[in-house]
């Protein structure tokens, strides 16, 4: 056993949830049944919890949500586990740099403005993680783009339709564009994602702009699925963005630039 | 059923060079077209290169992880073109025989040999021209055929500039309506067949001749879809019919040719683009457009060498394999329509 006040050993092989104690697997969980608020609902919560495979299945909060529906919020326990160390860093990491290294790096490196196009596409209304992303204000105490000597950005806002986005892109001699994708019912940014990309593809110049994408169901797998140079997802800060911008410009501008990915594996390959 | 679909896929795509595998959406059994295909190839014992635009052959589905995928089966000589780390995760022994320097969001793009038979996700190039030069790479180094994979619903795989052939997924995930799963293929297909505008590659006049028949429309115009700048375009050439557009031709830029009524007068029109993945439309099909006087051509083709039907949607609904294969044929009489994982199918290869 530990002495008390070292930190307990994890076996990475065989990783649980954690709530009280280490492998105690307690998860809470919250969803909606579709039946009237009441005892017969709980209950329902409750087996249907056990169904899951969760054991001692607790509700420790429901409520009416509208007519006919109620909302639970529970606890139960999981012998599930999962093999961690056998996960491997799939991806690129990238090495973030603070702001004024993103200005340095790119003075050096770039010697120029570099144009970023930004903008909600589709029907997506939310402009609220492009303008994180892209207005001075950012967020967090991070300025977005605009604060940034390095970059020269254009919020086109929400709403907007991708051939507008590409035209604009094209007109300004944009190095990137950055689209955001709040909405995703029914997969619909996935369409409308893939559209863009095709639309770049079609003006050929899918070489020439670096297409990156954001959204709290964004991830580097579905990014690289629908065609895309980086995918951003939540707890995504401005600097982030820039710097995966500023690296990949230098890395396409041609080698001794400063690549912006690092392959583990090619790495290996090479040594 | 028709004699055409009487043979199987790997016959039917004899002769390519660069194969694309487009799915309508996800789950439309590209992967499973895929795997058939490799099992057909290895049992002839003809080495072949794969690479994806997207992903392909990962255990569970990127947007519904409930959804297993099926894997991309490789024999001992194949090539691949996927991210260091994806090769390295797959366990199988290879020979790497070069980097490509292209960068994706998985890692860079190797290319290696497989020196035993295993399975590997695929994560290729994610642009058309990257994707082309790796299938070209392939040939070279040995592979009688690259199949190039063309994730979620990306047709620029399909490209002429790309591939020289196309198999196109289609299946129940589609609709619950077996109606609509026909009307969406074959409007897919009238997409990817869109007549070749033999007289339209030469005398392009740039906008500004009034007496131009053949007219070149600026990028801004085609893209930009402004109702305004549209109909100016066809009242400064009262004489064009036919519109060629090099990029992007948007279902916008139709419909403001559509809306500049006066300024047609009656035209009949022709749009010309590239090839068919230049051509986006969303709601509406090519026959619709035919309907309205507005001719939708391409200067290239793609050839469209087969459909797979999957008549399972995932967690959904299913339809009778041979229901759904009979009707999207009675829609597209002339392209061999196969479900590979049917019993009919697997008795074609005995």
């Amino acid at each position: 056993m530990p002495e008390s006040g070292a930190r307990p050993q994890v076996d990475l092989a065989r990783v649980k949830p954690y709530a009280d104690h280490l492998g105690d697997g307690i998860v809470q969980f919250s969803f909606t049944l579709p039946v009237p608020y009441g005892l017969a609902a709980r209950k329902a919560a409750q087996e249907w919890a056990a169904k899951m495979g969760f054991e001692h299945p607790e509700v420790v909060h429901y409520q009416e949500l509208t007519d006919g529906y109620t909302y639970f919020v529970m606890f139960g326990e999981s012998n599930q586990t999962v093999d961690y160390a056998s996960l491997s860093q799939e991806g690129f990491e990238i090495e973030y740099m603070s702001e004024e290294e993103i200005e340095d790096f790119a003075r050096h490196r770039i010697g120029r403005q570099i144009v970023v196009v930004g903008a909600a596409t589709g029907t997506d209304t939310h402009s609220v993680g492009i303008d994180a992303m892209l207005n001075l204000k950012g967020f967090h105490g991070h300025h977005g783009l605009e604060g940034y000597k390095a970059f020269q950005t254009h919020n086109l806002g929400s709403q907007v339709p991708n051939s507008v986005l590409v035209s604009r892109a094209i007109d300004l001699d944009a190095d990137a564009i950055l689209v955001s994708q709040t909405v995703t019912q029914q997969n619909l940014h996935i369409s409308n994602l893939t559209e863009l990309v095709e639309m770049v593809e079609a003006e050929g110049r899918r070489k020439q702009i670096i297409l990156t994408c954001g959204g709290p169901r964004v991830s580097n797998e579905l990014a690289k699925e629908l065609g895309y140079d980086a995918g951003f997802s939540k707890g995504t800060y401005p600097h982030h963005v820039a710097s995966f911008i500023v690296r990949e410009l230098a890395a396409r501008n041609g080698p001794g630039h400063g690549a912006a990915v690092t392959d583990g594996a090619a790495a290996a390959a090479d040594a | 059923m028709p004699s055409a679909t009487a043979a199987p896929l790997n016959e039917l795509v004899a002769g390519t060079r660069m194969l694309a595998l487009v799915g309508l959406a996800k789950n439309t059994g590209k992967t499973e077209t895929l795997a058939a295909l490799l099992r057909e190839h290895a049992a002839a014992g003809r080495p072949v290169g794969v690479t994806s635009i997207g992903r392909d052959g990962e255990a569970h589905d990127v947007i519904d992880a409930r959804i297993e995928k099926p894997r991309v089966q490789l024999q001992a000589g194949d090539l691949v073109a996927t991210t260091g780390a994806l090769l390295r995760d797959s366990g199988v022994a290879h020979e790497q025989l070069s980097r490509t320097g292209i960068r994706t969001p998985l890692g860079e793009v190797v290319l290696a040999r497989f020196s035993k038979p295993g399975h590997v996700e695929v994560a290729g190039p994610s642009s058309a021209a990257e994707l082309h030069a790796v299938g070209e790479e392939m040939l070279l180094l040995g592979a009688e055929q690259a199949l190039l994979d063309g994730a979620i619903d990306r047709r620029a795989a399909s490209s002429p500039t790309v591939a020289d052939g196309l198999v196109m997924a289609t299946g129940a995930i589609l609709s619950e309506d077996v109606g609509e799963v026909v009307e969406v293929t074959r409007d897919a297909v009238d997409l990817v067949r869109l007549p070749v505008a033999e007289d339209a590659r030469g005398d392009v006049s740039p906008e500004g001749d009034r007496d131009a028949k053949l007219v070149q429309v600026a990028r801004r115009v085609a893209l930009g879809a402004e109702p305004g700048e549209i109909a100016a375009l066809l009242h400064a050439h009262p004489q064009a019919h036919t519109l060629v557009i090099d990029g992007a031709l948007g279902e916008g830029f139709l419909e403001g040719l559509l809306a500049a009524r006066p300024a047609r007068a009656g035209r009949e029109l022709r749009v010309v683009a590239a090839d068919p993945t230049r051509v986006f439309l969303a709601h509406r099909g090519p026959r619709w457009y035919a309907r309205q006087g507005i001719a939708i051509e391409v200067q290239q083709p793609i050839a469209l060498k087969a459909i797979t039907v999957n008549p399972l949607a995932p967690q959904s609904h299913r339809f009778g394999s041979r229901q759904l294969r009979e009707l999207v044929s009675e829609a597209v009489p002339d392209v061999p329509v196969l479900d590979v994982l049917d019993e009919s199918y697997l008795a074609l290869l005995k």
